[in-house]
């Protein structure tokens, strides 16, 4: 092969070779790093590793708010599944008993504990999933 | 009805702008072409600002009868929330966008003379790009529509998160700054149409590129610090969505910038900036796609309409398509054949845009993958900051490295050894001393963290050491650059310490209580309940003494808005240049204590004052007297 065409050659596989493993390094730690989103029934059907961090969202069930020192407890449900979630921390103001949240954190044997409640600023928010029922 | 005035000039102005366009990308240009042109252009705009000034005077004034102003204004406003509540929402947000679109345009035909040989076509370019907006407002999002017969008394109020000084500039600055665009990307596709690859478009733009990054500069980082003190969640960063939709525009921006540099200098990757023009306007007409569809749950989306969304993925689809098209068809207009030096300026930037492209594309997966996802799972998912912090701070330390061993280098040849080692040397040393202090007094260790210390500190130091050579020995230094890359290094020097030293804690304190928190005596004096103009509000009142013995009241309240029934949090903040004492009140447990949210946040202002360096850095290089 003459050798411009070589280093050329050689040039473009580098090239590639870069891109490729760059690119795969991103999609793994996108893959790595996703926030699964369930409401209490699909959280049924699923299996999740303690470790794993997942968003849960529902309504908040009414007169299941606890509040305790700095900590709530509140249930998530969907009016057919529900889940216990602990929090420690201010919920946001638009957080009330009867409206949409979504908690981001990890599930323990059945309770899920938050590292994140968010109610969403918009007043008329519904939870995704949710819609259809209400 | 005055609004039909302004309808009625907006729809003549669309009108005008057409022919400005269709005369320019289809009559030959000659200079009676240009000037008819120009004067066209002009009165398109003329006409436009009018119909959009009576609109302000409409809100000004409380013509309630207006369906958008009943919305979104009220009779109760300071004037300056009056005319800010035009862009509270979505139909108005998009008038102000073309506003600014053809202000920008309006300006560039004002300054840039008529023998200029790209003008007649850029200009055609933005009218088009404006008509197509203008269709969008005047089909989809009309904020003329009326209420008939009988107008309301009094309209419903701004959302009461939105009446803030910081946020009624936010999304104007950041619209100049998104829309600032069009100039680059308008006159790169001039430039391709006219296919003389003499002719050098990238001096022309250099200074209104620069003007358009300042502003979304400002703009972005405004929003951060409203994001800050409003929200009440503390933090000045969230890879919300919509913040990343700014975050592309304004990597790709400054990507442009660098690479726009080599382009004038030496006319290397000359074709590689004007796929960047495309691209930073592309990101730009993305990220208001992103925010009008409602495509994306956000704080900020607040239009979820489809047939919007569908229009604005259509129209920046044509965009794209005809750019790129044009692009490839000319691909080998600005081909040269001599290749970059190693370790010349040139490779330097070259790299640097590469890790730019990078970042731009993680963000983008990041924003479209959960989209994507859905469409072929049927499960939610949301990317967070893992993710984005994953990606961007080992990729941000390898760019400031490189950066690093740039300063030394030279357009078109490589370094030579002997001169850099001593300045390298020298803030390698001092960097290394500085982060070992910081390493010594910290019981939280994380190599990246230190990492990212280290190499902001390279970049601080060696910079000082590079002002200090021009004062003193009057070496040249580009101010421009120096500036802008000092307030890197000091960026990621402030991010890096916050996140390392800042804490929180949810405190349960009833009134006349004491608590403690880090060196921080905390004493509930008392609790209030007050009237405001338009809300009501509980007002607490916090006694707080440091260690020092230094003392200061905080006031951190909750608000119920009497007309839409919404509850914000006011944050209370005591600020200190090295920290900050941030608190925020919850809610009332049944025992009588409060819940209160105390975070101490370091070097935050550092945070948003190295961004408005940049800004500032950008102001210096408009200012020079030096041709490009």
């Amino acid at each position: 092969m003459n050798p411009i065409r070589k280093k050329r050659l050689l040039s473009i596989f580098f090239v590639f070779l870069f891109s490729v493993s760059g690119v795969s390094l991103i999609l793994y730690s996108l893959n790595s790093n996703l926030d699964y989103f369930f409401t209490p029934s699909e959280l049924k059907e699923v299996d999740i590793p303690p470790k794993k961090r997942i968003k849960i969202g529902g309504m908040v069930l009414e007169g299941s708010v606890d509040r305790n020192a700095s900590d709530i407890s509140f249930t998530i449900t969907d009016y057919e599944n529900s889940i216990v979630v602990l929090f420690e921390g201010i919920v946001p103001d638009l957080f009330k008993e009867g409206s949409g949240v979504v908690a981001l954190g990890y599930l323990n044997d059945e309770i899920f504990y938050a590292e994140e409640v968010l109610a969403k600023h918009d007043e008329n928010y519904m939870p995704p999933n949710l819609d259809i029922e209400k | 009805m005055i609004v039909e005035i302004s309808h009625f000039l907006a729809i003549i102005s669309t009108a005008l702008f057409f022919l400005a366009g269709l005369f320019a990308l289809t009559i030959k240009n000659t200079f009676y072409t240009t000037n008819l042109i120009s004067k066209t252009f002009s009165h398109a705009f003329l006409f436009f600002s009018a119909s959009f000034f009576i609109y302000i005077y409409l809100a000004i004034t409380d013509d309630f009868s207006v369906q958008y102003i009943a919305n979104h204004s009220n009779s109760a406003l300071p004037i300056f929330y009056k005319i800010s509540s035009i862009w509270s929402a979505h139909e108005g947000s998009m008038f102000l966008w073309i506003f600014f679109l053809a202000l920008w345009g309006f300006i560039f035909n004002i300054f840039i003379k008529n023998t200029e040989i790209l003008k007649p076509k850029t200009i055609g370019i933005i009218s088009l790009v404006i008509v197509g907006f203008l269709l969008f407002l005047l089909i989809t999002s009309n904020p003329f529509v009326t209420i008939l017969p009988i107008a309301p008394v009094n309209g419903a109020d701004i959302n009461p998160v939105l009446q803030d000084p910081a946020l009624a500039i936010h999304p104007p600055t950041l619209y100049l700054g998104y829309v600032g665009f069009v100039i680059p990307f308008a006159c790169s596709m001039a430039f391709l149409i006219n296919n003389d690859a003499s002719v050098k478009w990238e001096s022309l733009v250099r200074k209104w590129s620069v003007m358009a990054w300042i502003f979304l500069t400002i703009g972005i980082t405004l929003g951060s610090w409203w994001a800050y003190y409003e929200l009440g969640w503390g933090g000045y960063w969230f890879w919300d969505p919509v913040e990343n939709v700014a975050l592309m525009p304004w990597l790709a921006a400054t990507a442009f910038l660098h690479s726009l540099s080599v382009s004038i200098k030496s006319s290397h990757l000359r074709t590689w900036t004007i796929l960047l023009s495309i691209s930073v306007f592309s990101l730009s007409l993305f990220g208001a796609f992103i925010v009008r569809s409602g495509i994306i749950d956000s704080v900020h989306s607040f239009a979820n309409d489809p047939q919007r969304g569908l229009y604005l993925l259509a129209f920046i689809s044509v965009i794209i398509l005809i750019s790129l098209s044009l692009f490839i068809s000319r691909f080998s207009l600005t081909r040269t054949h001599r290749s970059i030096k190693t370790l010349s300026k040139e490779s330097f930037i070259s790299i640097n845009n590469i890790f730019f492209v990078t970042l731009i594309f993680s963000i983008m997966l990041g924003v479209t993958y959960p989209l994507i996802y859905e469409y072929f799972y049927d499960q939610k998912i949301s990317v967070g900051a893992p993710f984005y912090n994953a990606i961007f701070i080992p990729i941000v330390i390898l760019a400031s490295i490189f950066l690093f061993f740039s300063i030394e280098s030279k357009w078109s040849r490589s370094i030579d050894l002997k001169i850099f080692i001593n300045p390298i040397f020298i803030s390698l040393i001092l960097s290394f001393v500085a982060t070992l202090i910081v390493f010594i007094n910290l019981e939280k260790i994380n190599v990246f963290i230190l990492l990212s210390i280290f190499t902001g500190l390279l970049i601080i130091f060696r910079y000082l050491i590079e002002i200090w050579n021009s004062f003193v020995y009057k070496k040249y230094l580009n101010p421009f650059s120096a500036i802008a890359h000092f307030a890197l290094g000091l960026l990621l020097v402030s991010i890096s310490l916050n996140s390392l030293l800042s804490s929180e804690r949810a405190l349960n304190i009833k009134i006349n209580e004491y608590e403690e928190y880090e060196d921080l005596n905390i004493y509930f004096r008392d609790l209030n309940l007050v009237k405001g103009p338009n809300y009501d509000s509980v007002k607490a009142n916090f006694f707080i003494e440091d260690e020092n013995g230094k003392s200061f009241n905080l006031y951190p309240e909750k608000r119920r808005y009497s007309r839409r029934g919404q509850i914000t949090t006011e944050t209370a903040i005591y600020i200190t240049p090295f920290r900050d004492i941030y608190l925020t009140i919850g809610d009332q447990l049944e025992d009588g204590s409060w819940i209160v949210n105390i975070q101490i946040n370091f070097l935050i202002r550092w945070i948003w004052f190295s961004a408005f360096l940049m800004a500032f850095a950008g102001v210096v290089l408009i200012s020079s007297k030096r041709k490009v």
